[in-house]
């Protein structure tokens, strides 16, 4: 394995008496697509706020490109490199899709507030160098036609690209990809398995895709981690994974053998 | 570009005002000036980065009696309360904004009123440091002088109004300078999607805070305008009631739309005048305005127009 980009050792999150995560430990190599998988309430969304820094959890650490985040909030977990998408879309609403591409290299910007404000050069010189990024991360997307419309005015299907496009331009490291084929077609479906390899392929980016389609799964993932009631049973690689008798087991319960065979 | 144009035909046409209309009327157009610079700030905090407050009075009264306060202890002159009044009023803005990185909504809404109440009664009790129900009177502004050379003496009513509308212009550019900058669409970030701006790297704690700041001082400004051209302070000017003005003023013209809240200062300031003597129900008048406005159109007059426009 290549060294780790992303380290979680022994996390535990506990809301009042519910683990949600319990002793679970993860690693994504440099250039990997690590999946996490799991039935519904295992844990895997909970998880995914802990990596972001939405959550803090309750043990354990979090290794990024070797340094301790644990204590980090969210903005500063991204400008070390750390993008992310949501399960339930999220973006700046009434902003265009341009706008909501530059909020994500607001961070990388050089210039001062004060210099933005009293309108100097230099930040306008860097605005229009990020709005330029912008517009050729929106082509590479195929979405440079809707670059000035409200994203409002998007369907979920290309929602969902503007916001894989926001973290693209970021420049992020690792991209935590939290069920991106959520709501999308069968078709969109494929598109979308094209595309995040070639984010990787192209770009470099290591991903940690959380996923309930198990095509996506298969397709992508070098690595599957999978979690059931907040503990990692199983990991390894997807094929393998997917025929553990553990992991069926915790996707469809006890006694699918017995019932499988009456 | 047109717009700078527009801006500077409309400050023409208010400079030569008080030329063609008597004292009465120019007296009315200086309150309206006051008020657009208090919703133009409050529009600052609720309408761009989306939080909530009923401190407006507040922030104007702390303005108000800085300068008050300061002409009696130190005998300073109005170009040392303009600035004065703004680090005041901004420094309590900041205060404000520490609870706003906590709390949402509503909870912030008491929080802010609650502050709006602190501040009136100490206006209102500290007798020996603010005078207490009577207030503090104020001697005129004086002479302007330039390395010892009286340009123009300051007391007329005409010379306020100037002063007034010089302030208005400057603050006006600087919140416009405000909202179009990179601070400004983090403030639109942060009421978008709080969460989804921080995921992106954005410091919503700095942003919160310097839209606070900059509200308040805003209305710090306002507030020793005010006090300058009155003569005076008293606390029943700096109530709660202010801040709900400037709240209907803002929503009714349309939050975050920056022309809205001026539109909806200058009508809602100039209403109670036509009224003539059904003026004593101007609060009755705002409050049936503002539900009527939330219910049927949110985004206010000028957000209206812009989503007609849009489609």
């Amino acid at each position: 394995m290549t060294a780790p980009i992303l380290e979680a050792r022994g996390i535990t999150k506990r809301f009042g008496g519910v683990v949600a995560v319990n002793d679970a430990s993860l690693t994504v190599g440099k250039g990997q697509i690590v999946g996490l998988i799991g039935p519904n309430g295992s844990g895997k969304s909970t998880m995914v706020n802990l990596v972001s820094g939405e959550l803090m959890p309750n043990e354990g650490t979090f290794l990024f490109n070797g340094t301790d985040i644990t204590s980090l909030p969210s903005h500063r977990r991204a400008r070390l490199g750390m993008a992310r998408s949501f399960q339930l879309l999220r973006l700046f609403h009434s902003l265009s899709v341009e706008d909501n591409l530059l909020l994500a290299n607001h961070m990388r910007m050089k210039a001062s507030i004060a210099a933005s404000i009293f309108g100097r050069s230099s930040a306008r010189e860097e605005e229009q160098r990020a709005r330029a990024r912008a517009r050729e991360l929106l082509a590479w997307f195929d979405l440079q036609d809707f670059a000035d419309r409200p994203v409002s005015a998007l369907s979920i299907g290309q929602q969902r690209m503007v916001e894989i496009a926001r973290g693209m331009m970021s420049e992020p490291s690792l991209f935590v990809l939290d069920e991106p084929a959520a709501g999308l077609s069968p078709p969109n479906v494929d598109k979308l398995i094209q595309l995040v390899r070639r984010l990787r392929d192209e770009f470099g980016v290591s991903i940690l895709l959380v996923e309930h389609v198990m095509r996506v799964v298969r397709d992508l993932c070098d690595h599957v981690v999978v979690l059931d009631s907040g503990v990692k049973i199983a990991e390894g690689a997807p094929d393998a994974v997917v025929k553990d008798p553990v992991v069926i087991e915790a996707y469809i319960g006890t006694g699918w053998k017995r019932r499988a065979q009456g | 570009m047109r717009v700078y144009l527009i801006a500077l035909l409309a400050f023409a046409g208010l400079a030569v005002a008080p030329f063609g209309i008597g004292g009465y009327e120019t007296n009315v157009l200086m309150m309206v000036l006051f008020f657009v610079i208090l919703a133009v700030g409050l529009d600052l905090v609720t309408g761009y980065c989306g939080q909530f407050s009923f401190a407006t009075g507040a922030f104007y009264g702390i303005g108000a009696y800085t300068a008050a306060i300061m002409t009696r202890d130190f005998n300073t002159t109005i170009w040392v309360h303009l600035p004065a009044g703004a680090i005041v009023a901004g420094l309590f803005g900041l205060l404000l904004g520490i609870p706003a990185l906590r709390l949402k909504g509503h909870f912030l809404a008491i929080v802010t009123i609650a502050f709006q109440t602190i501040v009136y009664l100490v206006i209102s009790q500290w007798t020996s440091f603010t005078g207490g129900q009577v207030g503090l009177p104020m001697p005129n502004a004086g002479p302007v002088t330039v390395f010892g050379v009286t340009l123009f003496e300051f007391g007329s009513l005409r010379s306020y109004y100037w002063l007034t509308l010089a302030m208005t212009a400057l603050t006006l550019l600087i919140s416009w300078r405000l909202v179009n900058s990179r601070l400004g669409r983090e403030w639109v970030a942060i009421r978008d999607d709080e969460t989804l701006a921080s995921a992106v790297g954005l410091d919503t704690t700095r942003g919160k805070l310097t839209a606070f700041v900059a509200y308040a001082a805003l209305a710090g400004v306002a507030g020793v305008l005010t006090a300058h051209s009155l003569r005076g302070v008293t606390p029943d000017d700096y109530t709660i009631w202010i801040s709900a003005t400037v709240v209907a003023m803002m929503v009714v013209g349309g939050r975050g739309t920056f022309i809205g809240p001026i539109l909806g200062a200058v009508f809602l300031a100039i209403l109670p005048e036509l009224l003539g003597k059904f003026a004593e129900y101007k609060m009755l008048i705002y409050g049936v305005l503002l539900v009527l406005v939330v219910t049927l159109m949110p985004e206010g007059v000028v957000g209206r127009l812009r989503a007609r426009a849009a489609r």
